[in-house]
């Protein structure tokens, strides 16, 4: 992807008292990309999105937004979806949608025809007198999502988008995101949801502990860092199995063993090299899944081959 | 401001459309002028109820003429006889009578001073002291008979009385028309009226400054902060909830005085306007927005760090007993305006608006430089409690989940 850079996030770190919860964070994201930041709870995801919208105040680096630096950011070209969400409670759609257009100095009459039109594409068309309270919880998300984009943002930051909502409301959103991506939105966006990420998202960037594990293209990362993964059916004996050359980890579970090997091994000399004894009664050999680099991560399992930079 | 404007616009209009609100605006007024009125009727549902005495005279001093004048000013209900009747067959009647009553004006009454008066059963207690008017023409009449000039008899009945006058006033007075009770009355009216309107706007508006205790939790509990902090500052956002509620007590104290004018003007035929639009109202008015700076900053910053208002501790609950604090002095101040308590209670900020504008309203004399100082202390308070209130709102506001602690919300003050 080779768009025009709309958010350049640089070297930045954030501390708490003496805790660092961010340091060195730094990526970009281009006009209609898509951008995933990802990482387990507590990897400072939000706290790195809070410093780009200018809700906290980094203590290292600078967030630059087209030609505007940290500071005079226009927020009115910024859409934004923060995880803990939510609505005013007695007041209708409509007013609350309005209310957040006016915010982001969105002409009125322009934000009420975007409003109906995107509640009919959520379908919540006819809803925009009810009020919020009367809404379901997947509907509101919905409201909550609407009124990210009534002002049609340059840059769209979605923090775990799709919590909470059910697979067909999760498509829902994943074709729009796309859209907005396709009409050339830049969106960045941390989810939990590999599946989705892996669906949506051009370019990803892991954080763990506050820092960047791995960070590239869909492609690239699966590419070069998602490891060979060996999975055996058989009753072997842990000893035996450690005799295997060049295993990274070993997990068993029963009669399966998932045995985790390099991103450049030559898998058929490998075999070759087994010990005698080994009993197989299924065997199947893959790469790693994005899901699965992502619980190495959180779990402090992953391997330095596994999680480096692309 | 723009945006902070933006925030007021969309807090009023919010409240607006909130029907506890609206109910509240417009039974408030209510409630006071059915509080107000209904005794008043009551009472005079009840005395229409009731039959006027028949009062029967027996005038030998054929001075009834001069006092009918007298009880005329007053409108009592009397029926009045004037009887020849023998006295024991008038008695036997009255016994038979009810709400009746027999009054021998007789020489022999007059020179011992002592008229008996015969009431029978029913009589309303309220008769023996309407009665009491016609102490002044029967002294007359006594004085008439020991012979007495009509100049003597005027100097005997006007009697000697004490009156208060002030020094400065004196020669300015000097040459008025007006008699000095009047014109005091008047000027007292002028301080009075405007200092009762400038604390009803003061009440007003603190009462609907303490929504925005509730309009600050709630944004934390439904967890929107974020999503509108993602458009505006803190900042912005805290003044416009301070403006906000600031113009929803204004609309309230509109309300309120649509209400109350026209009863006050038209009902009570009072010339409220011309003593209400006098230059000192400016004053009192700037004491009482003064005021609601004040605990606006308390309340917002205060509600930053509640998310449950069921679950908060007694340190927050308290803070809205903070504008009542004015009460526990109003006593003190009220026995003596200008004493030590009222002077302390004009210079400590929380007490201050509500204090100063009470001594305005009764004191005479306003002392200047007691309300110079006065003012340079509220209004640097106003400017610290706002720094306080923007440093705790901007990180209590982000924090879900929890109420702050005095030690948390302490750490965000030293950041």
């Amino acid at each position: 992807m080779s768009g025009e850079i709309v958010l350049s996030v640089s070297q930045l770190g954030k501390s708490f008292k003496d805790k660092k919860i961010i340091s060195d964070i730094s990526f970009e994201v281009k006009k209609g990309e898509i951008m995933a930041i990802l990482g387990p709870n507590g990897a400072g995801k939000s706290t790195t999105i809070r410093n780009i919208m200018g809700i906290m105040y980094p203590d290292e680096g600078s967030v630059t937004f087209a030609h505007y630096k940290s500071g005079s950011i226009p927020r009115h070209k910024i859409g934004y979806l923060p995880e803990e969400r939510g609505l005013y409670k007695n007041v209708s759609i409509m007013d609350i949608l309005m209310y957040f257009a006016e915010l982001k100095d969105y002409p009125v009459a322009k934000a009420k025809k975007r409003a109906l039109a995107y509640l009919s594409k959520f379908g919540l068309e006819g809803k925009e007198k009810t009020s919020i309270e009367e809404l379901s919880k997947g509907m509101g998300q919905k409201v909550q999502f609407i009124a990210s984009i009534i002002h049609e943002p340059e840059l769209l930051i979605l923090d775990e988008p799709f919590s909470g909502l059910d697979p067909v409301s999760q498509e829902v959103f994943k074709q729009e995101i796309k859209e907005l991506a396709n009409n050339g939105t830049a969106i960045l966006l941390s989810s939990h949801q590999m599946n989705l990420v892996e669906e949506l998202c051009d370019r990803l960037y892991m954080i763990h502990q506050g820092s960047k594990v791995v960070s590239g293209t869909l492609s690239e990362v699966k590419k070069e860092y998602a490891n060979f993964k060996c999975t055996i059916h058989g009753d072997n004996e842990p000893a035996l199995l450690e005799k295997i050359p060049n295993v990274l980890r070993i997990e068993q579970k029963g009669k399966q063993t998932i045995l985790y090997l390099s991103a450049e091994m030559d898998i058929p000399k490998w075999v070759k090299q087994w010990p005698e004894g080994i009993q197989v009664e299924e065997l199947s050999i893959d790469r790693t899944t994005l899901h699965e680099i992502f619980i190495q991560i959180a779990t402090g399992t992953g391997t330095k081959e596994g999680v480096q930079d692309a | 401001m723009r945006n902070s404007f933006k925030v007021a616009k969309w807090e009023m209009k919010r409240n607006m459309k909130n029907k506890s609100f609206i109910i509240s605006l417009f039974l408030t007024p209510i409630l006071f002028i059915v509080f107000a009125t209904i005794p008043t009727l009551l009472e005079k549902f009840n005395n229409d109820e009731q039959d006027s005495v028949n009062v029967y005279i027996k005038d030998e001093l054929n001075s009834w003429t001069e006092m009918e004048k007298v009880l005329a000013s007053l409108e009592v209900d009397w029926n009045v006889q004037i009887t020849t009747e023998q006295e024991a067959k008038l008695l036997e009647e009255l016994t038979e009578q009810e709400n009746a009553a027999y009054i021998p004006l007789t020489e022999a009454a007059l020179e011992e001073g002592r008229i008996q008066v015969y009431l029978s059963e029913d009589v309303d207690d309220t008769f023996i002291y309407q009665l009491s008017v016609l102490e002044g023409p029967l002294r007359q009449l006594q004085f008439q008979k020991l012979g007495l000039s009509a100049e003597e008899i005027e100097v005997l009945t006007k009697g000697v009385v004490f009156e208060e006058a002030s020094v400065s006033e004196e020669t300015d007075e000097a040459g008025m028309d007006h008699p000095v009770g009047e014109v005091g009355m008047e000027n007292q009216l002028e301080r009075i009226v405007p200092g009762a309107t400038a604390g009803i706007v003061l009440f007003s508006i603190v009462i609907t400054g303490m929504m925005i205790f509730q309009s600050a939790s709630q944004e934390k509990k439904e967890k929107v902060a974020e999503i509108v902090l993602s458009s505006l500052t803190p900042e912005e956002l805290m003044n416009g909830k301070i403006i906000g509620y600031f113009g929803l007590g204004m609309v309230q104290v509109f309300v309120w005085m649509l209400f109350a004018i026209p009863i006050i003007t038209w009902f009570f035929e009072f010339p409220l306007f011309s003593y209400l639009f006098v230059p000192e109202l400016l004053l009192l008015l700037f004491i009482s927005f003064a005021g609601y700076l004040l605990f606006a900053a308390i309340f917002v910053g205060v509600g930053a760090t509640v998310e449950d208002m069921t679950a908060t501790s007694n340190f927050q609950g308290m803070v809205m007993m903070l504008p009542f604090l004015p009460a526990i002095l109003i006593g003190p101040v009220l026995s003596n305006p200008s004493g030590l308590i009222a002077q302390i209670g004009s210079y400590f900020p929380l007490t201050s608006p509500a204090i100063l504008l009470f001594r305005l309203s009764v004191l005479e004399e306003w002392p200047w430089l007691e309300i110079i100082i006065s003012l340079v202390i509220l209004v640097l308070s106003i400017w610290l409690f706002m720094k306080l209130a923007g440093k705790i709102f901007k990180t209590g506001i982000l924090m879900y989940g929890k109420n702050a602690t005095p030690q948390e919300i302490w750490k965000w003050i030293r950041q």
